[in-house]
């Protein structure tokens, strides 16, 4: 095996039994569903059970009972209402007709309950309104419509639009700024902590910095990667468990394999554009903390596609959604959003992987000539001339 | 080949500051070499640029007769300064993963060695939970794992008892009898003196001897006393200087001084316990070079 190979082996495996990795990959997930799922289960439990009986005051006259109960007065609904006979009542005004206003009373606060009140409340005026009316026409006013958003490009050929379509890559983009910003903890803290415990000379008296660098990269890399597909995992595993839920996702989303495979490779090579970054920085910082505060701006320069993703969809041949799509810190989430949205030239696909990559390999080799001139001075950080120097020199 | 190492006029400054200079020397195959030399003197960064750790400002450096490469790295064995092992990593496991950096994992040889220096039981522990000679000694055993050609070892009996840096000691003088060129750094000039064939000293950055070490101190002659005693020690005459260090001490004659007559005044004011005519330390003869007397 090549020196790195065994370097990034000994990484991923290292870092991979590490009691703080495998209490944030199995943590993070549980920790969402404790405060994501825990209402929705209590919801849950407490909208089955609830049974309600509705009355009324109505001062129009307008008014037939239907499935509700009517009161005379007010005073009678009250008592009722603190006697349990009925769970809520609600006044219909003589003005309601012009206002529209009407007051539900309830002897208990229930928010969860509320909306379902209310839609009764609604079908019961609804249905009184409307009473001349054939059922189909009350049911029709009640939902008046299903629709669905289509685009119509030149050639006169439809595809369909709204939240769907941008799925993909938003769901794209939410998982690589999740994997960058995991795993760029990883390789700080590796190259950061290799300072720290000094086995860097005897390292360096066996390969060469660019190996370990090399090797570090990759085997801390495969680290977050490893952490992302266990999220995935579990995430989809979720999903896909509550059957109402996949179904729409599989109805809706119509993922093609051509943006799969693409959207797989850029995540690769945008992933390792960041990673080799992040070593660069882990290079120049002193503390892991340092060293956080430096890789926040290329995060954040990475998360930039996402800000203006709005402007991207609504003009994606547009001068900055090209340029945003070819500068390698952005051009995985921009790509991806435009791929979605529009034809995209294979030739653009092309160079904007190439630079990808090419930046990748730039990326190591500076961050090489750093690390070589700033390794071994523990505890001293370089300041940005020296490093310009530092690289010139070598 | 004659030379293992060999450093041509080498130089090298840290913003502004020679921190070496203009140094020459080369170790000669299967013998031990001593770097010796004070605290800073600019030992550990002759040592980084033998392995290209760090680049040389100007000079010439060859290992095995070119510059290093990959190759040669791995038959190079490296004890650093600067002491560290991953902490949460076992004994067998830190050995097997430099061992196979250098290309040569050796499971047997690790046992063996473990044995050697006395760290058979420990060999499934974690490096955190070692003493501090202990993780040094894995360390050492690190260094050699891979049966190197050249060893080089960075201060290798500092934090070391007595008991071990004999073990150490032995060990070195082990692999010198196989024939492994062997470059030792220390400023402990005495712990080297007896094993060392040549030494190049240097002080502050510029080399000040450079030889074998019987050869040197011939070249200062029989003019030292060594002296173990009982009772208070002054004003003797013909003792161009004195040493003291508790009971022990050594006594620089002025020339022409007999030895006899020191030996008689000496017994007129303390209780001697030993008498010793011999050549100065290299500690002395490090001081007499460097205050240029």
């Amino acid at each position: 095996m090549k020196k790195w190979g065994i370097i990034a082996k000994h990484e991923y495996l290292y870092n991979i039994r590490r009691k703080e990795f495998l209490f944030v990959t199995f943590g993070v997930p549980l920790f969402i569903l404790a405060v994501g799922g825990l209402p929705i289960l209590l919801m849950g439990s407490t909208m089955t059970q609830e049974e309600y009986s509705i009355g009324f005051v109505d001062k129009t006259g307008l008014f037939e009972p239907l499935n509700f109960t009517e009161y005379a007065d007010v005073e009678f609904a009250k008592k009722d209402l603190l006697d349990k006979k009925i769970t809520h009542f609600f006044v219909i005004p003589d003005n309601y007709t012009v206002t529209g206003r009407i007051n539900i009373f309830s002897a208990k606060r229930d928010f969860e309950g509320s909306r379902t009140i209310e839609d009764q409340i609604r079908d019961f005026l609804l249905g009184n309104l409307l009473k001349g009316e054939k059922g189909e026409i009350i049911e029709r006013a009640k939902k008046p419509m299903n629709s669905e958003f289509f685009t119509m490009d030149e050639k006169g050929e439809i595809s369909r639009e709204g939240i769907f379509t941008i799925l993909v890559p938003i769901a794209f983009a939410m998982i690589f700024m999740m994997s960058i910003f995991t795993s760029s903890n990883f390789l700080l803290q590796g190259v950061v902590e290799e300072k720290e415990n000094r086995v860097m000379e005897i390292l360096l008296s066996s390969v060469s910095y660019k190996d370990l660098l090399t090797g570090k990269v990759i085997g801390l890399g495969a680290v977050g990667l490893t952490q992302v597909l266990i999220w995935k995992t579990i995430g989809i595993t979720l999903l896909l468990s509550n059957p109402i839920v996949a179904a729409i996702v599989l109805d809706k989303v119509n993922i093609s394999i051509p943006i799969l495979v693409l959207a797989s490779m850029y995540f690769i090579s945008g992933y390792f554009v960041f990673a080799s970054i992040m070593a660069g920085v882990g290079a120049i910082a002193t503390t892991s903390r340092e060293g956080q505060q430096m890789a926040g701006i290329f995060t954040i320069t990475g998360a930039m596609p996402l800000i203006v993703s709005e402007y991207i969809i609504a003009n994606p041949n547009a001068l900055l959604s090209k340029a945003l799509s070819f500068l390698p810190l952005t051009s995985p989430i921009s790509m991806i959003l435009r791929l979605s949205i529009t034809e995209v030239p294979l030739y653009e696909i092309i160079i904007s992987i190439l630079i990808l990559v090419a930046s990748t390999y730039l990326i190591i080799e500076l961050s090489v000539r750093i690390f070589r001139a700033s390794l071994l001075m523990y505890g001293k950080k370089p300041t940005i001339g020296e490093v310009i120097k530092y690289v010139q020199k070598n | 080949m004659e030379h293992k190492v060999e450093i041509l006029h080498a130089s090298k400054s840290f913003s502004g500051q020679a921190v070496v200079s203009d140094i020459s020397f080369n170790i000669a195959s299967g013998e031990i070499f001593g770097l010796i030399g004070p605290n800073g003197a600019g030992k550990t960064t002759i040592i980084r640029m033998l392995l290209d750790m760090i680049r040389a400002d100007s000079g010439v450096i060859r290992i095995l007769g070119s510059s290093l490469s990959d190759g040669i790295k791995d038959s190079i064995g490296y004890l650093p300064e600067e002491r560290g092992l991953y902490r949460r990593l076992s004994v067998m496991d830190t050995l097997n993963y430099l061992g196979a950096l250098k290309n040569k994992p050796n499971k047997e040889r690790a046992l063996e060695l473990l044995e050697k220096m006395g760290l058979s039981s420990h060999r499934d522990k974690k490096i955190g939970e070692l003493s501090k000679g202990m993780q040094q000694k894995v360390q050492i055993i690190a260094a050699i794992i891979h049966d190197p050609e050249i060893i080089i070892l960075d201060e290798p009996f500092s934090g070391l008892d007595p008991v071990n840096t004999k073990l150490v000691k032995d060990l070195i003088i082990e692999l010198g009898k196989e024939g492994k060129t062997i470059l030792i750094s220390t400023h402990m000039m005495d712990q080297v003196e007896r094993m060392c064939d040549r030494i190049f000293m240097i002080n502050r950055g510029s080399g000040v001897l450079y030889g074998s070490v019987s050869e040197i101190k011939s070249r200062y002659g029989k003019n030292t006393i060594f002296l173990e005693f009982e009772g208070e020690l002054k004003n003797i005459a013909g003792v161009r200087k004195t040493n003291l260090s508790g009971n022990y001490a050594e006594l620089a004659l002025e020339a022409g001084t007999d030895p006899q007559d020191v030996l008689k005044s000496v017994v007129e004011k303390v209780r001697v316990n030993r008498f010793e005519l011999s050549t100065p330390s290299l500690n002395e003869i490090f001081i007499q070079v460097v205050e240029g007397t």
